[in-house]
């Protein structure tokens, strides 16, 4: 049998590790995939994300969000200059309807949806909005 | 004598066993209303979820705006025109730990939200009351944080409001 030259046994071996590779960048997609999932998690920016399924805004909203930009040019409070009585009035007008924004989310975290009752723990049997449709198709 | 006192610390402790106890208590018919109502009550959950989720962004995107918007320019402007008072900074450090607090307390109570979410309410429904208990008590702590958030701002509205009138009896 003819020995291989250097070069033929190069050439074999390329293969090999080729599959290497491959397994080995596959290995280390996977682990950093996981790190990355993992502080998305526990930094807490998942419970923020809505872009994640199920969490994505209605269509109302996106309406809203063009509205307001289609509405008045943005106030900009300038950091220097001098200070005048004009320009707290117009301050103040600016920040109140900032205010009146978060004052119009009704009950921010209240404690009624998380209740007994809402929940139906002591009231009677809910039948989940499904099952009932079909028992009434039935 | 020490017959006695023993029964006595006996009794104490039957009475605060009791008392922890029923805190979390519940009775044959709630936990039948859980196993019973378990696929309703994960959906409300959830549902509970997504718009607590759209409250979190849009009441936290609103503090930040106040925040780099007119409450730090202000300060700077306060200090360049030398009207600058303590009130104005420390309402801005309240604010500011506020919406840390907030935003804080807010993951906190998604993530015993989360782990509700994920529970086996059917066979488990004692638990999961408990840790319903839990996510309620998270819950209130950031109710807490928006209205101490809000109250902030009122003080912070206050205090311009105080500025304006410094500021027209400069120029009468």
């Amino acid at each position: 049998m003819r020995k291989l030259s250097k070069s033929e046994k190069k050439i074999e071996r390329g293969g090999k590790n080729l599959v290497i590779l491959g397994v080995l960048s596959v290995i280390i997609a996977m682990a950093t995939t996981g790190v990355a999932l993992a502080i998305y998690h526990n930094s807490g920016d998942i419970y923020l994300d809505r872009s994640r399924p199920g969490f994505l805004p209605d269509e109302e909203e996106i309406e809203d969000e063009n509205e307001e930009k289609d509405g008045e040019t943005e106030y900009v409070f300038a950091k220097d200059g001098n200070l005048t009585k004009e320009d707290i009035e117009d301050f103040l007008k600016n920040l109140n309807k900032e205010i009146e924004l978060i004052d119009a989310y009704e009950k921010p975290f209240g404690s009624d949806v998380l209740s007994d009752e809402h929940l139906g723990i002591t009231g009677e049997i809910k039948i989940p909005e499904a099952e009932a449709a079909e028992s009434v198709a039935e | 004598m020490l017959k006695r006192c023993l029964l006595v610390f006996c009794g104490v402790l039957c009475l605060l066993t009791c008392a922890t106890g029923s805190v979390f208590a519940i009775s044959a018919e709630q936990k039948a209303m859980i196993a019973d109502n378990c696929t309703v009550i994960r959906e409300d959950l959830k549902k509970v979820q997504r718009s607590d989720a759209r409250a979190r962004v849009y009441l936290g995107g609103k503090y930040e705006l106040i925040l780099n918007k007119y409450v730090t320019p202000l300060n700077v402007r306060l200090v360049e025109n030398s009207l600058s008072s303590v009130s104005f900074i420390e309402n801005q450090n309240t604010m500011a730990s506020n919406k840390m607090k907030f935003a804080n307390d807010y993951v906190e109570y998604q993530q015993r939200l989360e782990e509700l979410v994920s529970m086996d309410c059917k066979n488990e429904s004692e638990a999961f009351y408990k840790k319903l208990e839990e996510v309620r008590t998270k819950r209130k702590k950031v109710e807490q944080d928006v209205k101490e958030m809000r109250n902030s701002l009122t003080k912070f509205v206050e205090l311009v409001g105080k500025l304006k009138e410094t500021l027209n009896a400069k120029t009468k």
